[in-house]
């Protein structure tokens, strides 16, 4: 039977309970939303003891599903004062799944006046919540070494670095990587790295030494789907295997990673470029995911075995798609970053104007040093700009400015970890790119609308994943792509929005959907995989809108209201070249995406 | 006539060695369609999952060109 684990940080004591019985699907996203629609007042203070910071694998985390083992960590968001639920690989979404453990809870705070930071190992029936004063205020690469060191089973490890130690709501909570060298793997948005922080937490640590791997209740469904979804997982052109049989380049994620899609925005038009001027980079191909591939060959040719750039690398063990990759320093072959994801090449590269490779992996390592989405750091940064405070283009100078990050002294610092809506504010900006506070992300809403009818309406604040209409308006489905300037989105949106949400909690990757939805042996193999493993059938749409419905009511209880379901005004009256559009969808189309709630 | 050409990600081996990425390259086409530009680059349409012609995504790959259009293409491709 699932157990939760329950942290009080307010007498440092824990619990460990049965699953309740309704929480007996709910995994994931579906987990921690109902936890925190259930338990957490939603007018309460995001950054105090009332806040709760949620943890749970996904349903089929540690099992032999393909790309199964992502995490979801919930909270009232600092950021957006609503709802949050961030999603990442890494390692502890596997390592709670070998526990048996559905999700972890940590409550209350240590009085006000406390010094003393925390960490919390998690093992087989044992939980510790100790002092550990040495690990705070230091970069995470440090971090992640000196845990590993103290911890050799390889555990999972998730976290707040410097910026949510000091409650910078642009804190995300990083994750350790499969290699266990790298805190690189992010849970990135939202401000959660914060949340931690407020309970003086800097590590949790979850150690599966002694667990084993979960099992499904019906184990020859399961066994059947996971084999015809891996199937169609290795065969499609986006998500599969590295080459076709001439030794070529087959699949495009694991060959270019996320970020093949910088030069496909910008050839739609549709890549926010400069702080969302122009829909097109003309430095864009430089800092994609080709340039990357391309790197990556180069070094291992001139380095050879020493060389660590790497693509078509795992972010949790098991995933076959593999999109993530290792940027190396073209000088040494030695890694630089990982991953360079699209939405950070286009939040510290395209949306600043800046297409040297080397700054934006640059930037993407301070970000994953301090503790910081690189999104909401992107778009601070590019407040800065559009401030004329830095120009725009002038890598160096954004670089300077992140390290102000570390200083505790610097206002500046502690405005870039501050997310772009405080930052544009503070620096007298009015055309500030936000929804409910959250930065948005690599897509323009203005030649892109279903896109912008998602930004709008998510529970999440402007969050492309939400409900990724990209995957019909840009890629296609069977085939089929669907105009992405027609404004009649609301029914798109919604269905890929609870469609995701499903995926969420599943513990999937959300890029398993290019698969599934072109391919119908591989999305049966994956509800086969579900199902079997729940040992019963349940409906993606309706599971899907019971957890937009608990996030929509917490938001509600927040004070939400549908004027924070809009874009911010100049999406509505600057045009964006090349297509010189502006957001077109009406108010009541988009109202007409969550009508019912 | 003459099309440039621009091809991304998977279909880059079938650019020119000397082109940039992210640079259009001159075709001497001898076709009418998408299609034949396709064939005659030596990839198959189901390889081109994304067309823009001069700056319009289209997924109508029988529709004409005509002299210097700007073809840009791509393999099925994602992520975000
Ligand atoms: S596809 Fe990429 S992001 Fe998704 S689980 Fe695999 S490596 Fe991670």
């Amino acid at each position: 039977m699932s157990k939760v684990l329950r942290i009080n940080m307010s007498d440092l004591g824990h619990k460990w309970e049965t699953l309740p019985k309704k929480y007996e699907t709910l995994a994931g996203r579906a987990f921690t939303s109902a936890v925190i629609h259930n338990e957490v007042d939603p007018t309460c203070h995001p950054l105090r003891e009332k806040n709760k910071f949620v943890i749970a694998p996904g349903l089929l985390a540690g099992t032999m599903a393909p790309s199964s083992g992502r995490l979801s960590v919930g909270g009232k968001s600092p950021l957006t004062g609503g709802i949050k639920e961030a999603n990442a690989g890494g390692l502890t979404a596997t390592r709670l799944g070998y526990l048996d453990l559905r999700g972890v809870i940590i409550e209350g705070a240590p009085p006000v006046e406390t010094k003393d930071w925390y960490s919390i190992y998690i093992g087989k029936d044992t939980c510790e919540v100790k002092k550990t004063n040495d690990y705070a205020g230091m970069g995470l690469y440090e971090l992640i070494g000196k845990i590993w060191k103290a911890y050799p089973s390889k555990p999972g490890i998730i976290g707040c670095g410097i910026a949510g130690q000091r409650l910078h709501k642009g804190a995300g909570v990083f994750g350790n990587n499969v290699e266990n060298t790298d805190p690189g793997r992010y849970a990135g948005r939202g401000g959660l790295g914060a949340v931690l922080g407020s309970k003086r937490i800097i590590a949790i640590i979850s150690d599966a030494s002694s667990g084993s791997r979960p099992e499904a209740k019906d184990k020859d469904r399961f066994e059947k789907g996971r084999k015809a979804f891996k199937d169609a997982l290795d065969n499609h052109a986006l998500t599969g295997r590295l080459n076709n049989e001439k030794g070529e380049p087959y699949g495009a994620l694991k060959n270019y990673g996320t970020n093949v899609l910088q030069n496909i925005l910008n050839e739609a038009g549709a890549l926010p470029t400069r702080g969302f001027r122009t829909g097109r980079f003309e430095d864009a191909a430089k800092i994609s995911g080709e340039a990357v591939h391309d790197l990556v060959d180069k070094t291992r040719k001139k380095f050879g075995d020493k060389a660590e750039g790497k693509y078509g690398h795992a972010c949790h063990p098991g995933c076959v798609i593999a999109c993530s990759n290792v940027v190396p320093y073209e000088k040494t072959g030695k890694a630089h970053v990982s991953p360079l994801e699209y939405e950070t090449a286009w939040a510290l590269g395209t949306n600043l104007g800046i297409g040297v490779l080397h700054d934006v992996a640059e930037m993407n390592r301070i970000c994953n040093d301090l503790g910081l989405d690189t999104i909401e750091a992107g778009n601070a940064i590019a407040m800065f700009m559009e401030s004329g405070l830095i120009d725009f283009g002038d890598g160096s100078a954004a670089i300077e400015l992140l390290k102000n990050g570390y200083h505790p002294e610097s206002a500046k610092g502690a405005l870039v970890c501050s997310g772009a809506l405080t930052a544009g504010e503070t620096l007298g900006v009015c055309r500030i790119p936000v929804v409910k506070g959250q930065a948005l992300p690599a897509y323009d809403p203005r030649p892109i609308r279903g896109i912008g009818v998602t930004y709008a309406t998510t529970t999440m604040g402007a969050d492309h994943t939400a409900g990724y209409t990209i995957a019909a308006e840009i890629v296609g489905i069977k085939g089929k792509v669907t105009d992405p300037k027609a404004i009649d989105k609301a029914e798109l949106s919604r269905t890929f929005q609870a469609t995701t949400a499903y995926i969420d909690s599943t513990g999937y990757c959300l890029f398993i959907a290019f698969c599934v939805l072109d391919d119908d042996s591989g999305f049966n193999g994956m509800l086969d995989t579900v199902n079997g493993f729940l040992g019963k059938d349940i409906d993606i749409g309706e599971y899907g809108m019971a957890i937009l419905k608990n996030e929509r009511a917490f938001n509600k209880g927040a004070g939400f209201t549908a004027k924070d379901d809009r874009l911010p005004e100049f999406f509505h009256t600057e045009p964006l070249p090349p297509h010189n559009v502006v957001f077109e969808v009406s108010d009541e189309e988009i109202d007409a995406v969550f009508k019912d709630m | 006539m003459k099309i440039f050409a621009k091809l991304y990600a998977t279909l880059r081996k079938f650019a020119p060695p000397d082109n940039e990425l992210g640079e259009f390259f001159e075709v001497e086409f001898n076709g009418a369609t998408i299609s034949d530009l396709i064939e005659q680059l030596g990839f198959t349409p189901e390889q081109a999952r994304i067309v823009f012609v001069n700056d319009s995504q289209t997924s109508d790959l029988s529709s004409t060109l005509t002299n210097r259009d700007r073809v840009v293409i791509f393999p099925p491709v994602g992520g975000g």
